[in-house]
């Protein structure tokens, strides 16, 4: 025959301790859960004494058992109290205060006294055909009774009372809250109270004690979905722990009861084992899978419903917002919240200044991302000018019809909010959010966090924004400085190009002269072909060589790519002294290149690379004036390669080294700098992954500038 | 009628002098070349001319040079610049004022003006 009472104990016991763990690594900084920690040990104390009493082998065990059974029950109805009047915020009150100073007395009664409270025990059902017998309290002492029908029962009555008061005027999840959690409290006090008729000579079989362990599953499902007791976060594996534990104590419990119950059809130690020994096979093959099981159901029914705020908040502070690449900041935007708030489908919209609409940048799961919604818009008007959300379901709750025109737009969006992203008071874009996986709607929780985070973001996407517009600045200004530049380059560039177009010009106009002043009367026309041909031939060669320099000052000219690409240094060099060389070489300035044989090649941008070399060779020029000599040296050493600028110019006083990387400094007289060559330089090169700095200057001596580029990192990279 | 000047014609550029020469030898004048300063400076002493052709910029000696050396020089030849240089006219006044007669510029617009030029120069 079946202990159940004793078992429905046992199983109370450890889910009790269960709910207990989770409660308190969950939420002991809330006062409602370290209460709520304190009910349930005190229930489980309730459940391990009653199972150890009812099964006791005599008299005096079983009253041990029931005293310390006891111990937890007294004080269930004060913790009660004390809990309800905090989860419905109602001030500690004198009423608060007697209760506890009763439950203090019967407590320290059932403690120091063996007649006030237990009385007797007394083994009952000894006749029943399903239940074992079992010891219960009977008959009781004075304080048993007293504690029963007055703590008990009319007190527990009274705060039962006090909460279906007060969800009539809470809001929606408190509503929530306490529906569950006086459904779940009314069964298991109830239900576990049905102990109590034994005690007062009512011989009915306390089944209904079942529900002091089964309370528990209500409790913590109210905690999952509707934040009971302000339990925010559950951990996922503490819940599967907690349920593998149960599930592997119910099938300990279930084969070892069946066969020693109807197999063995005995009580004795052999038939407890065996039992035993089969159970621990079944949970040895099936704990793998039953841990399965449980994952999945959780993930499936608790978890999505539930999502990390702190998680949120962290990925997207560390994560997200500091992202300063427009197109990835929208696009992790989409994935990072559709994956934590576990949503069917989102979308981000900015606005676009030169289609004056809002666009979709990034989605995932929308049925239509072509649409667009502009500005005379119902639905953009309404955020223009109330900055606020809209959220299908609140609109249909509170039974608002929406256009036509609207609904196609949330349709073809799959959303059910619609976020602005507002900065300056001008909304930038639009979050569009679709429904939770779960089906469950938007809380006043989620808009907490969604509503401050769709301000962040619009700060993030106008900063990412800037960033492009910034960048954009930058090589604007790159390329006026190389331009000027080039402009001052004009002397040399002209030079060459106006000797070889002296050279044609003469010749030809020399022939045609000759050929009015009579000059050529005494040749045959056989020598003036040849002569005719002979100036041709020169006049192609010359216009070639014009044509070349202006060849190289248009490539030269042409914006970069933006793109990195291998290249070789002594090459890049050539090129750029084919530029550079000719007002050199006016000036009689000698040029040496040194490098390095079988230097590593760099990965950079060409052009850019370019415009580095001829900005700093163009300075040790300006700086040397006439009659000197530029050193390029380039070396690598550790993987880095080190290119350095040497010129025999006047070098740079010690005052202005510190001004020679900042914008507008120039020593160069109005008109030959901008001032912006070194400030440019130096951004570039960083752009590309280098670092520049003066390495040694001297007056009247020369000056040097050191470049220091890392040698890419895949071996073998050659120019071909 | 005058005799025709004695000339001088020093650049670093073959072609060009070499069509400088043609032209003015076939027109009858006397007149001698040479692409590198020093060697130019050699043939001014040589054969002292009424006028001296220089190009400004050229590896070694350049014209700036020369035109101090004949500058120097007593009765010094009538120096006349025909160069690609052009740094928006400041090395021209600058050599206009060290007693150059003329400043040209490559390509030049025409050979009869570097013709009457050179005529202009030693009929003062």
């Amino acid at each position: 025959m079946l202990d159940f009472y004793g078992l429905s104990n046992l199983f109370a016991t450890v889910t009790n301790l269960g709910i207990a763990f989770l409660v308190y690594t969950k939420g002991h900084n809330s006062k409602l859960a370290r209460i709520w920690t304190l009910f349930t040990l005190c229930v489980a104390i309730y459940g391990f004494g009653g199972f150890m009493a009812s099964g006791a082998k005599d008299y005096d065990s079983a009253f041990f058992w029931w005293r310390l059974s006891y111990v937890g029950v007294i004080l269930l109805p004060a913790i009660f109290a004390s809990f309800v009047y905090t989860f419905l915020e109602t001030k500690r009150t004198f009423f608060l205060n007697t209760i506890y100073l009763v439950t203090a007395i019967v407590w320290l009664a059932n403690i120091f006294s063996k007649t006030l409270f237990i009385g007797h025990v007394t083994l009952i059902f000894t006749d029943s055909k399903w239940f074992a017998p079992a010891w219960f309290v009977y008959p009781p002492g004075p304080l048993h009774i007293f504690h029963t029908v007055f703590l008990y029962f009319i007190l527990l009555t009274y705060l039962f009372l006090r909460l279906v008061l007060a969800y009539k005027n809470a809001d929606p999840l408190k509503r929530t809250q306490i529906k569950y959690f006086t459904i779940a409290m009314v069964l298991g006090f109830y239900g576990g109270g049905s102990s109590y008729l034994p005690c007062f000579g009512i011989n009915i079989y306390p089944i209904a004690n079942i529900t002091v362990p089964l309370y528990t599953f209500l409790i913590a499902y109210a905690i999952i979905r509707h934040q009971l007791m302000n339990i925010e976060v559950i951990i996922k594996k503490t819940l599967v722990f907690a349920g593998l534990l149960a599930s592997v104590f119910a099938i300990l419990i279930l084969p070892t009861l069946l066969i020693q119950e109807y197999i063995l059809r005995g009580a004795d130690t052999g038939s407890r084992m065996a039992g035993l020994a089969i159970s621990g096979i079944i949970i040895i093959m099936s704990v793998r899978r039953i841990e399965n099981f449980l994952i999945n159901i959780t993930d499936k029914y608790l978890f999505q419903k539930k999502y990390d705020y702190k998680e949120l908040l962290k990925t997207f502070t560390a994560e997200v917002l500091t992202v300063l690449e427009l197109d990835k900041l929208v696009n992790l935007t989409v994935n990072k919240l559709t994956d934590i708030i576990k949503l069917g489908s989102a979308a981000v919209l900015l606005f676009n200044e030169e289609k004056q609409h809002f666009n979709v940048v990034a989605a995932q799961n929308i049925k239509d991302s072509s649409v667009t919604l502009i500005r005379p818009d119902g639905i953009v008007t309404f955020m223009d000018e109330t900055h606020g959300y809209v959220l299908m379901s609140e609109l249909r709750e509170k039974n608002i019809s929406i256009p036509d025109s609207i609904q196609e737009i949330i349709d073809k969006l799959n959303a059910e909010i619609v976020i602005p992203m507002v900065l300056h008071e001008e909304v930038i874009g639009v979050l569009s959010l679709g429904k939770k996986k779960s089906d469950e709607n938007y809380t006043q929780d989620d808009l907490d966090i969604l509503l401050p985070l769709a301000k962040t973001l619009a700060i993030a996407i106008s900063n990412a924004e800037l960033f492009v517009k910034l960048g954009k600045t930058q090589a604007e200004a790159a390329q006026r400085e190389k331009m000027a530049v080039i402009g001052t380059l004009s002397a040399g560039i002209n030079h060459e190009i106006c000797n070889p177009l002296g050279i044609a010009r003469g010749q030809c106009e020399a022939f045609l002269l000759n050929l009015k002043d009579g000059l050529y009367k005494n040749k045959t026309s056989e020598e003036l072909i040849e002569k005719a041909k002979s100036i041709m031939v020169k006049v192609i060669k010359e216009t070639d060589r014009a044509t070349a320099i202006t060849k190289k000052l248009s490539g030269f000219a042409k914006p970069s790519k933006g793109e990195a690409e291998i290249i070789r240094i002594d090459k890049e060099l050539d090129e750029v002294f084919g530029l550079v060389g000719y007002e050199l070489r006016l000036e009689k300035i000698e040029f040496l290149k040194n490098i390095q044989k079988d230097i590593s090649d760099l990965f950079v941008d060409k052009k850019q690379f370019q415009e580095i070399l001829f900005n700093l060779i163009r300075n040790a020029g300006q700086a040397i004036g006439e009659k000197g000599r530029i050193t390029i040296t380039a070396r690598e050493e550790g993987r880095k390669v080190y290119i350095d600028v040497q010129d025999t110019g006047s070098g740079i006083p010690e005052d202005k080294v510190k001004q020679l990387f900042n914008p507008f400094f120039t020593t160069k007289d109005p008109g030959k700098g901008t001032g912006l060559g070194l400030f440019i330089v130096r951004q570039v090169v960083e752009k590309n992954g280098g670092r520049i700095h003066l390495k040694d200057t001297k007056v009247g001596e020369g000056t040097t500038f050191r470049l220091e580029f890392p040698v890419p990192a895949r071996e073998g990279l050659k120019v071909n | 009628m005058m005799a025709k000047p004695r000339i001088v014609a020093i650049d670093d550029e073959p072609e060009f002098i070499d069509m400088i020469e043609g032209y003015f030898g076939l027109r009858g004048y006397e007149i001698n070349v040479a692409v590198r300063g020093a060697k130019g400076i050699e043939v001014i002493k040589e054969k002292s001319p009424d006028v001296v052709l220089i190009d400004l910029k050229m590896p070694g000696i350049d014209g700036d040079e020369v035109l101090k050396l004949i500058k120097s020089m007593n009765p010094s030849p009538k120096v006349i610049f025909i160069t690609a240089y052009d740094d928006g006219g400041k090395t021209r006044a600058r050599l206009l004022k060290m007693g150059s007669y003329a400043c040209l510029d490559k390509p030049i617009p025409s050979l009869r003006d570097l013709e009457a030029t050179v005529n202009k120069a030693v009929s003062k």
